[in-house]
């Protein structure tokens, strides 16, 4: 099964669009309610594995029956989301989630529609990629025009063409890097300079790491997740992975920071549906609980600025073990494990606590990322 | 020994009129608020009775005005003022010498016998001219006449209280054509409208509902109108005087029945005298007072009277009393009444006849739904088609309709609801005498309690049909919309136009 997503242009999908407008047509003049069938985000439609994640089967599907009340709503704003999205794809713009909700307080259409929250319309966007789909797969919401606002950057030698068209080197577009295109797999790469891709969960440490040259010394990409990677962000680090630069993922130590490493390598069940958003040859550099309790952690001298993991902290711990993709993974229900034992979570801060002078702090940087990536049988010079 | 003393005491004779003015709040005319919504309603029953009497349709005329000028400055300090009250009816009329005796001496008049009518003793009229004339010192005019007659009479008297008597100041015939009838009465009473002008317009509103085949004509001092008209053409079917029943006899009572039978025979007494009394019956009950069928009544000794008393008390195999001494409404009567208020949905029962302490008495309920009511359960209560206003929380369906469990007929005690009760009885099971609460009695509280919950079940099985073909209704043209909207869109979309025709919206699931 591929990875990635097909290519597929907008002129394609509005001849899906109107392909199932005419067929709700039709179904009305026939005098018969139209009934809509798709594959929900359930159990038995998604099952995890270890080498892709999370991978939908499309084996029971779910009908939305037209005859019932709620159900006619649900094809009424369907239908009106296909025409808006038709709409949008020929004259070529692009519509946000809020965008799209605030085109249903349209007056005619709030009266018939009546949606209060955008939560209504978010779901109604994940309908549309499940029922519109080409080559047996969805087809993701962006293709639908529909972007969510773009997070993330990457700054390394790699030179490409994003949507504005124009040719550039992701180390001369600012002082992050590059902005994160909305539609990465529209993107075009010219040319990779790079060895490897380090993605941190947090911009300061990106930052910083960029500030101290690193990317150029270690000839790596330097990716800042701000958070928990959106779609376009975890669409680029599985361009990358295409592209044959292995993965490395740089995030706190702490029962969240594993969700975001977990939905960067195996996607989410809710996303199953969604192709290229999965990354598995990713691997979690740090930071571990065997870089502060190990026999050779690189941290334990800082051992000490561990805090107490939170109430919260802990009742997240417990739920990854119901997450497959978290409980299923060695790797990563180990680490849980021991958080849970432990109790204690650090963050990437940390590395500011062993009290370093800049010019060493930069050489336990180098030390540190050379070592881990080693371990994980990745070179960098 | 008695002493001289004794006798330096004076005696006194109080006439019967005399005895009952000074203790006229028994009939609720105790201060100037009350007196002048007693004095309004005693009147207006004793027209509603005189139309009813002979089965006339009611046109009754109420007209109230203060007799000074008031200056209206300080309304709370006012205190009580004169008025002018005249009330005018197309009833029965009264004959020439029947005027005085009707209206100026206490205790005679048409409401001694056993049967159903608004008032006891018909005193409360006389008493309305007794307090009028003591508070005001004016006299009293009449203009009454009887169809079939040439000419009415115009009389102006006066009560003498000491006496019992009336005395007439003024007389005068009066030209009317044959067919008119009715009375007109005007006099002068204390009253205080600004504390009893509530009570009273109450008081019509709620008569306009017990009795919507009467027009009502009510002009207060301020110059308003009420004006309530006829909504239905037919009067409820009067009741008849019966016989007493043998249960709820006093001894007094027997003594003085008697006295006038003509009766040879303690057997033969019986079966005349009472009513559902035939000759095995009254066998069986004389066997059970172990007195013999032959005696002749009058021969009977204190004793033996006082035993027949109370083996009638004890004696538990005569029949119930008869209803055919009782007037109900009727609930088509009630149903247009009841339209005064506009309700929604309107479901009245009457109960079959029951019995209390020898009296027999029905009871009709009704409750009614939504519309104008307002918000909450209220209660209307009448007693002989009399409204009753005062002490509503006293009175027993207050109880039984504090105690239903609403939640059972799928309703709220927020809901618009209306609860009507009305009982009517040879004798009501009024707690006072002011006539303004039934008492707890067991078998009236039973049958109130039984005829609302019937009443209940009805309206909610009403209400869930209602709400089903609401919800299908609306389930209906949303459906609709949704599909037009869908049509619409995709004309925009697709530019094909979509025809809904062969669709039917009816034929979807009926959530």
């Amino acid at each position: 099964m591929s990875r990635s997503r097909t290519e597929i242009d907008s002129s394609e999908i509005i001849g899906l669009i109107d392909n199932v407008l005419n067929t709700v047509a039709e179904t009305l003049e026939d005098g018969v309610f139209p009934e809509i069938g798709y594959y929900g985000a359930s159990k038995k439609n998604v099952f995890y594995q270890e080498d892709a994640g999370y991978v939908s089967i499309d084996e029971t599907p779910s009908f939305i029956d037209g005859r019932k009340v709620e159900s006619a709503k649900t094809v009424a704003s369907f239908v009106y989301g296909l025409s808006r999205f038709k709409e949008h794809l020929e004259q070529n713009m692009s519509m946000s989630l809020r965008d799209f909700y605030y085109m249903h307080k349209v007056k005619h259409v709030q009266d018939v529609l009546k949606i209060i929250d955008q939560n209504e319309t978010n779901r109604l966007i994940n309908l549309c990629e499940r029922v519109i789909r080409h080559n047996g797969a969805s087809v993701p919401r962006e293709e639908l025009g529909v972007v969510s606002s773009p997070k993330g950057t990457f700054y390394g030698d790699i030179t490409i063409s994003d949507m504005s068209k124009k040719r550039l080197n992701c180390t001369s577009a600012g002082e992050y890097g590059w902005f994160i295109s909305s539609r990465p797999f529209d993107v075009k790469i010219h040319d990779i300079n790079i060895d490897a891709a380090i993605f941190i969960e947090k911009e300061a440490m990106a930052r910083n790491l960029i500030e101290l040259e690193i990317p150029e010394d270690l000839r790596i990409g330097v990716g800042a997740l701000f958070g928990q990677p959106g779609r376009n962000m975890r669409a680029w680090i599985r361009r990358l992975a295409d592209e044959e630069i292995p993965i490395l993922i740089l995030v706190d130590m702490s029962p969240w920071s594993l969700r975001i490493f977990s939905t960067i390598k195996s996607n989410s069940i809710e996303l199953a549906n969604i192709r290229g958003l999965a990354t598995p040859e990713a691997k979690l550099l740090g930071i571990t609980t065997d870089d502060f309790w190990g026999k050779r952690g690189m941290l334990t001298e800082i051992e000490h600025s561990l805090e107490s993991m939170t109430k919260s902290d802990l009742k997240c711990a417990q739920q990854n073990k119901n997450i497959p993709a978290i409980s299923q993974d060695q790797l990563l229900s180990r680490q849980n494990e021991i958080m849970l034992k432990k109790k204690r979570k650090g963050e990437l801060e940390a590395f500011k606590s062993f009290g370093l002078p800049l010019a060493e702090l930069k050489g336990f940087y180098i030390k540190y990322l050379k070592t881990k990536s080693s371990d994980l049988d990745v070179k960098v010079i | 020994m008695f002493t001289s003393n004794v006798h330096t005491q004076d005696i006194v004779e109080l006439s019967v009129s005399a005895w009952f003015y000074r203790n006229k709040t028994i009939a609720g005319f105790d201060n100037p608020a009350r007196s002048l919504y007693v004095a309004v309603r005693e009147l207006v029953e004793n027209s509603l009775d005189a139309c009813e009497e002979i089965r006339i349709l009611p046109e009754i005329t109420v007209l109230l005005r203060n007799e000074e000028e008031s200056s209206r400055v300080d309304l709370l300090n006012q205190g009580p003022e004169n008025f002018e009250l005249v009330v005018k009816d197309n009833g029965i009329g009264m004959k020439r010498d029947s005027i005085p005796l009707l209206l100026g001496k206490m205790l005679t008049g048409t409401k001694f016998s056993h049967r159903q009518s608004r008032g006891t003793f018909g005193l409360g009229g006389s008493l309305a001219l007794l307090y009028g004339q003591v508070t005001t010192q004016k006299p009293i005019e009449i203009v009454t006449g009887q169809k079939g007659q040439p000419h009415g009479y115009s009389v102006k008297m006066r009560l003498d209280i000491e006496n019992n008597r009336p005395v007439i100041l003024e007389e005068d015939r009066v030209s009317k054509g044959a067919d008119e009838h009715g009375t007109m009465i005007t006099f002068s009473l204390q009253g205080d409208w600004l504390r009893s002008k509530r009570r009273i317009i109450d008081y019509f509103n709620q008569t306009g509902i017990i009795v919507p085949y009467a027009s009502l004509f009510f002009e207060t001092p301020d110059n308003e109108v009420y004006k309530y008209d006829r909504i239905i053409h037919s009067i409820p079917r009067p009741s008849v005087a019966t016989k007493p029943h043998p249960r709820g006899i006093d001894v007094e009572m027997l003594k003085s029945m008697i006295s006038t039978t003509r009766a040879r025979s303690l057997k033969s007494f019986l079966t005349t005298s009472f009513q559902r009394v035939g000759d095995k019956k009254a066998s069986e009950f004389l066997v059970f007072a172990r007195l013999d069928p032959e005696r002749v009544p009058d021969s009977l000794s204190m004793d033996e009277l006082v035993r027949m008393m109370n083996s009638m008390e004890k004696f538990e195999r005569f029949l119930p009393p008869s209803p055919n001494s009782l007037s109900p409404v009727g609930t088509e009567v009630l149903l247009a009444g009841i339209k005064r208020l506009s309700p929604e949905f309107v479901v009245f029962r009457q109960r079959p006849p029951n019995v209390y302490e020898g009296h027999p008495f029905i009871v009709e309920t009704g409750v009614a739904y939504g519309g104008d009511l307002s918000a909450g359960a209220h209660i209307i209560r009448f007693a002989n088609r009399i409204p009753l206003l005062y002490d509503e929380r006293s009175d027993i369906s207050h109880r039984v309709v504090r105690d239903l469990n609403l939640k059972n007929y799928g309703l709220r005690q927020e809901d618009p609801l209306t609860f009507i009760m009305h009982i009517c009885s040879t004798k009501i099971p009024y707690k006072t005498v002011g006539k303004e609460y039934i008492a707890d009695v067991d078998s009236v509280r039973r049958e109130i309690e039984l005829g609302f919950k019937e009443c209940l079940r009805d309206l909610s099985e009403r209400l869930r049909k209602r709400t089903k073909t609401q919800k299908y209704q609306k389930r209906e043209s949303r459906l609709a919309s949704y599909y037009r909207f869908i049509a619409e869109i995709l004309k925009t979309a697709t530019g094909r136009e979509v025809q809904l025709e062969r669709f039917h919206f009816e034929g979807g699931d009926n959530q």
